[in-house]
C-alpha cells in the first residue's frame, strides 16, 4: 500500500529497492502497523506543558510527568511501543514541537528493538521542531537491529537560532550475546538527519548507511572491537557550543578502551556532534550522559540527576 | 620500424590531455595537501594505525568514505560544469559542506578547494572558474575541493570517471605523504600501499555514480571520533 506524505517518500529510497515483498502476516503499512505520534509542548503561565498529544498504536504516550529532580519544570514523556518493537511492514511518524521558550524531555521506555525480517522493511519519519528560546532533550534509548532486519529512519529538524536541541541515536549492532550472526547481521540500517533554520536554510545533514556484508565494518577505524555507536547532535548557539566543547574531554585511550568519544563542530556554526563508540551499551551511555550533563549545565544552568537505579 | 608495421596508438584523448591529468593528480600540486593527514595523525596516536599492515585498511577506508561523499559531489559538480549550470555547482558544494563534521575536516575541504581554484585560474583561465572563485571570496559558496577539481578537470576536457580517479588518487597520496612524516615506513612501502589501494577505484566509481546528492552517506564511527580527537591534542604536525 502506498502511504501519503513523508512515509510515501521513504518508500522510494534506493536502498529499499530489494525489500519490497509483502509480509505473510499483515500487509505493510496496514492499519495497526502505521504508528503515529504528535507531541506539542508550549509555555502556559510560565510552565512548560504537553498541550498537544495525538497517538495511534503501536506508538503511545500517556502524559507528561515532572519527575526530573534537577529540572522540576521539565515535562518528561517516555514513548511507549505497545508492539514490543518494530516489525516488518511497520511505518512510524513522530512529530515533536517545542514552542517558544518551552522545554521538554522525550525518551523511550526501553530499547528500540527492530525485529528479524523475512519480507519488506520498517520505516520511520520524524519532524523535530524547537522554536525560539526552546530547549528539547530527545534521547531515545538504544536501537537494536536484529539479524536480517531492514530499517530506514529519516529525521527532519528545525531549530531556531537561540534554541537548544539535544538529539541523537545510540545503536547496538544486534543482540550480541544471542546469536553468532547477530552482530551487524541486519540487512539494512539507513538513518539520516537534516537540520534547518525556521526560514528553511539547511545547516547540516548526515546519512548513515550500513548494508549487509560491508567489509569496512571490520576495520579498526570503523567498528573493530566495538559493538555500540552513538551520534548525538547538540544544536545550540555558538557561545554555548564553545563552552561545551571546551569542557568535554575527549576520551581515546590507546590501551583497549571500553569506549572512545569526542566532540566535533558542526558546519555553519550550528552546534556540536558527540561521536561515541563502545563495547557495551552502558559504556556508550556513560559517554552520552557525560556530554548531556555539560549540555544541560551550559544551556540551562541545571545539573543532570544521577541515573535511576533501574537503568 | 619496417614499412607496414602498425604504429603505437596515441592516448585516446590526446597526449597533452593525459599529461595534464597527471599534472593535476601530482602530489606536489601546490594546493596545501601537505598540511593535512586526514585523521592519520590521531590514528597513530591512538593505535588505530601502527604499521604498514594497518595503514592499508586506513587508506582503503578513506577512499571508500570519500567516494561515497566527496566523490558524489564531484560527479554532480562535473556534470553541472559540463552543462554550464552554475546553480548546480553551488548546490553540490553546499550539500557536501553541510555534511562535513569537524572544523579541521571543513578547513581541509575549503582551503584546498580555494587554492586549487586560484592555481587553475592562473595556469589555464576559464570564465567559469573566475566566477567560482568570486563566489568563494564573497562567501556565496563554501568552495569545497571536489567542486574545484570538477570545474578544473571538466575545463581540461576530462570525463567524469577521469575526474573521479584524480580525486581519489589525491586523497590516497595525501594520507601516504603524511604517513612518511608521521610513522616508521619507507617510500617503497607507501608506494606498494598506494598501488594496492588504487585497485578499488573503479568499483568505488560504479558504486556511487548514480547517487543523488542527498544520498551521500558514510559509516566510520571510530574515524569520526579520531576527527574529534585531533582537535584536542596539544602536539601535532598536521592540521587534521
Amino acid at each position: 500500500m502506498t502511504l501519503h506524505g513523508p512515509l510515501g517518500l521513504l518508500d522510494t529510497a534506493r536502498e529499499l529497492r530489494g525489500f519490497q515483498t509483502e509480509p505473510a502476516q499483515m500487509r505493510a503499512g496496514a492499519p495497526g502497523k502505521v504508528g503515529r505520534l504528535r507531541l506539542g509542548f508550549s509555555l502556559r503561565d510560565g510552565v512548560s506543558v504537553l498541550h498537544d498529544l495525538y497517538r495511534v498504536a503501536p506508538l503511545l504516550v500517556q502524559q507528561a510527568l515532572y519527575w526530573d529532580e534537577a529540572m522540576p519544570d521539565l515535562p518528561v514523556c517516555p514513548i511507549i511501543s505497545v508492539g514490543g518493537g518494530i516489525l516488518q511492514g511497520d511505518r512510524y511518524t513522530i512529530d515533536i514541537t517545542v514552542g517558544e521558550g518551552a522545554c521538554a524531555h522525550v525518551s523511550t521506555q526501553g530499547a528500540n528493538r527492530i525485529h528479524c525480517m523475512d519480507a519488506n522493511y520498517a520505516a520511520q519519519h520524524q519532524n523535530v521542531t524547537v522554536e525560539a528560546g526552546g530547549y528539547l532533550e530527545y534521547l531515545p534509548d538504544v536501537t537494536i537491529p536484529y539479524r536480517g532486519s531492514r530499517f530506514l529512519s529519516r529525521t527532519e529538524i528545525v531549530v531556531a537560532e537561540d534554541a537548544t536541541l539535544l538529539y541523537g541515536e545510540m545503536v547496538l549492532a544486534g543482540r550480541k550475546h544471542h546469536h553468532a550472526e547477530e552482530r551487524f547481521g541486519f540487512d539494512l540500517l539507513s538513518m539520516d538527519v537534516t537540520l534547518r533554520r525556521p526560514g528553511g536554510r539547511k545547516l547540516f545533514a548526515e546519512k548513515i548507511l550500513i548494508e549487509r556484508g560491508d567489509p569496512t565494518i571490520a576495520f579498526a577505524a570503523v567498528m573493530r572491537g566495538f559493538d555500540v555507536f552513538a551520534n548525538i547532535l547538540c544544536v545550540t548557539p555558538p557561545g554555548t557550543a564553545a563552552r561545551i566543547k571546551e569542557r568535554f574531554e575527549t576520551n581515546f585511550s590507546s590501551d583497549a578502551p571500553r569506549a572512545v568519544s569526542g566532540v566535533s563542530r558542526l558546519p555553519d556554526a550550528a552546534g556540536l556532534m558527540l561521536r561515541a563508540v563502545g563495547v557495551e551499551t552502558y559504556d556508550v551511555r556513560n559517554e552520552v550522559r557525560r556530554f548531556w550533563r555539560i549540555v544541560r549545565e551550559e544551556a540551562r544552568g541545571r545539573p543532570l540527576p544521577a541515573e535511576p537505579y533501574w537503568r | 620500424m619496417r614499412h607496414g608495421e602498425p604504429r603505437a596508438r596515441l592516448a585516446p584523448h590526446g597526449m597533452a590531455h593525459l599529461a595534464r591529468l597527471l599534472q593535476f593528480s601530482d602530489s606536489t600540486l601546490p594546493i596545501g595537501a601537505f598540511a593535512f593527514s586526514n585523521g592519520l595523525e590521531s590514528a597513530l596516536q591512538t593505535g588505530i594505525v601502527t604499521d604498514a599492515d594497518s595503514l592499508l585498511p586506513f587508506v582503503e577506508l578513506a577512499l571508500h568514505q570519500t567516494a561515497r561523499t566527496d566523490g558524489v559531489a564531484l560527479l554532480h559538480a562535473h556534470r553541472a560544469a559540463l552543462a554550464a549550470d552554475e546553480a548546480g555547482l553551488v548546490a553540490a558544494d553546499r550539500e557536501l559542506f553541510c555534511r562535513r563534521v569537524g572544523e579541521e575536516q571543513q578547513l581541509m575541504l575549503t582551503r584546498m578547494g580555494k587554492k586549487l581554484a586560484e592555481l587553475a585560474l592562473k595556469i589555464s583561465p576559464s570564465p567559469m572558474l573566475t566566477r567560482w572563485l568570486a563566489q568563494i571570496r564573497s562567501n556565496e559558496t563554501p568552495g569545497c575541493l571536489p567542486v574545484a577539481q570538477a570545474i578544473t578537470l571538466a575545463h581540461l576536457g576530462a570525463d567524469e570517471s577521469e575526474a573521479f580517479v584524480v580525486h581519489q588518487y589525491g586523497i590516497a597520496s595525501m594520507i601516504l605523504s603524511a604517513a612518511l612524516r608521521l610513522m616508521r615506513i619507507d617510500h617503497l612501502e607507501t608506494q606498494r600501499i598506494l598501488f594496492t589501494a588504487q585497485g578499488r577505484v573503479q568499483d568505488d566509481y560504479l558504486a556511487v555514480r548514480d547517487l543523488a546528492l542527498e544520498e551521500m552517506a558514510s559509516f566510520a564511527p571510530v574515524f569520526d571520533v579520531l576527527v574529534a580527537h585531533h582537535t584536542t591534542v596539544h602536539v601535532r604536525l598536521f592540521m587534521n
